[in-house]
């Protein structure tokens, strides 16, 4: 079962119901609607939504009847609910709120406007809760650090993803993650800590847990990179921080969030066209609050690749390899592995930069994925 | 009628709003229906009820034109002008009828 919001969307206007529906699916959100206040209340009450949407006016109960259940019941009262009214209807507004609602829309509504609001009801909700999540995230992260955690391309499928993970010292090495976020929605990431001794171990499980509790679909890629970094900039000692990587996919919308901080630029080939380099400025995160990301949006269409990769590929003191000298190399190397599939593509990409295994100087990692 | 710069200005696909716009014709036809039984019932809540919800799909829709008017026929209840609403039905089943044709040339 995909890891998403449940929203219950209650109107007696199947036009509305259908065209909420459509809007929160595109977003990853899992819809169910009901058509009237008494179907609202049974569906509730079988499985206990995270969020509804109520309209007032409805034939036989009204909106503020079934909140009044809603609030009375233990299963449902804390669900935060968001109920929709005519635009003339101030005393409606007052009411819902006393009777314990979070927000109202004002309908004729824009799809848009009611998305923004769900995710955002979604995260105050989450913020809330978010104190007991956290202390159980901490327990599972001792007991799960012994684990291997580096999750593999046949483990999360729909991901389509391949990785190379080329690890200097068995004890360290770069970090990527790959997120399965809802049946559409899936986040790539890819880290590289200053510094690899023993001790970054400790801090790739905290960063898979932070990733995990913060890469949800109500949070854009930058808003999840800024929480991270929130976090990272207490737990990290004075001279760590890491640079990274953060690309978040919605398939539905054919759309690409790519958050660089400080990390070099990823390849995107794209089916029907040369590959080019994507990039952004930001700062590296673990430092400081205020730390300022560099995002990118690309449109995308089956069949797009794009390479994520640490500057351990391209850069390389003793050789004086530089990023800029090997721009030319990295665009080619990614064209000729485009027949590959993908879960071999990155291995053929770092065959081509760097042959000699045995001079490898830093870690490096190349993740691809497919759109 | 561009149907899909009105679908885009919702955010969604041109099939996806073609699917609501063909939802919102059939329940438009419901609608008008029963406006004119409660019309001809000189029944006040029917019409009342019957605008509103047309009043509401049309709205969300971005089919202003239709919202207006069936906003008119929605006061009109209120102030129990029942006498104007024929015009109005009949501009509004117009317009339905334009969409209902920018459907149709969609498909073929």
């Amino acid at each position: 079962m995909s890891p998403s919001f449940t929203i219950l969307v209650a109107d007696d206007n199947p036009v509305n119901r259908k065209l909420m529906a459509k809007t929160l699916q595109k977003e990853g959100f899992r819809i169910v609607t009901a058509g009237s206040g008494k179907e609202a209340r049974r569906m509730a009450a079988a499985e206990p939504p995270d969020l509804i949407l109520l309209d007032i006016r409805m034939p036989g109960e009204t909106g503020f009847d079934v909140i009044k259940h809603f609030k009375a019941d233990a299963r449902t009262a804390s669900i935060p609910v968001i109920f929709l009214t005519g635009v003339t209807d101030v005393d409606s507004k007052i009411e819902g709120f006393n009777l314990g609602a979070v927000d109202y829309i004002t309908k004729p509504f824009h799809p848009q406007e009611v998305s923004a609001r769900v995710s955002l009801h979604l995260k105050l909700s989450i913020a809330t809760n978010s104190l007991i999540n956290s202390q159980a995230e901490k327990l599972r992260q001792l007991t799960e650090a012994q684990a291997s955690f580096l999750i593999t391309p046949e483990q999360e499928p729909g991901a389509r993803f391949g990785v190379d993970y080329m690890a200097l010292h068995e004890a360290g090495g770069d970090f990527y993650d790959v997120l399965h976020i809802s049946d559409d929605i899936y986040g790539y990431f890819v880290a590289d800590f200053s510094g690899h001794d023993i001790s970054t171990g400790y801090l790739t499980s905290s960063v898979k847990g932070l990733l995990k509790q913060n890469c949800t679909q109500v949070y854009t890629p930058m808003e999840s990179m800024n929480l991270i970094n929130g976090v990272l900039v207490e737990i990290l000692p004075a001279e760590k921080y890491l640079t990274a990587c953060y690309a978040r996919l919605n398939r539905q919308k054919g759309l690409l969030g790519i958050v660089f901080s400080g990390h070099p630029p990823v390849c995107y080939v794209p089916k029907g066209g040369p590959p080019r380099l994507v990039g952004a400025a930001g700062d590296p995160m673990g430092m400081f609050q205020s730390a300022l990301f560099g995002l990118t949006t690309l449109n995308v269409s089956e069949g797009d690749r794009i390479y994520i990769y640490t500057d351990g590929l391209v850069e390389s003191p003793s050789t004086k390899k530089t990023w800029h000298s090997e721009t030319g190399k990295m665009i080619d190397a990614c064209d000729k592995a485009r027949s590959i599939p993908i879960q071999l593509a990155p291995q053929t990409v770092s065959a081509h930069l760097c042959p000699n295994r045995d001079t490898q100087e830093d870690d490096m990692v190349i993740l691809a994925l497919e759109v | 009628m561009d149907l899909k710069a009105i679908g885009e200005d919702l955010g969604l696909e041109e099939e996806e709003f073609l699917e609501i716009v063909e939802l919102f014709l059939e329940t438009a036809e419901m609608d008008i229906d029963r406006l004119k039984q409660a019309l001809s019932d000189s029944d006040i809540q029917a019409l009342n009820e019957a605008a509103h919800s047309l009043k509401g799909s049309a709205g969300n829709l971005g089919f202003t034109e239709i919202y207006t008017l069936s906003k008119e026929i929605e006061n009109a209840t209120r102030d129990n002008a029942l006498a104007t609403i024929p015009p109005v039905l009949e501009s509004i089943e117009k317009l339905k009828g334009n969409i209902q044709a920018a459907l149709t040339a969609k498909s073929t």
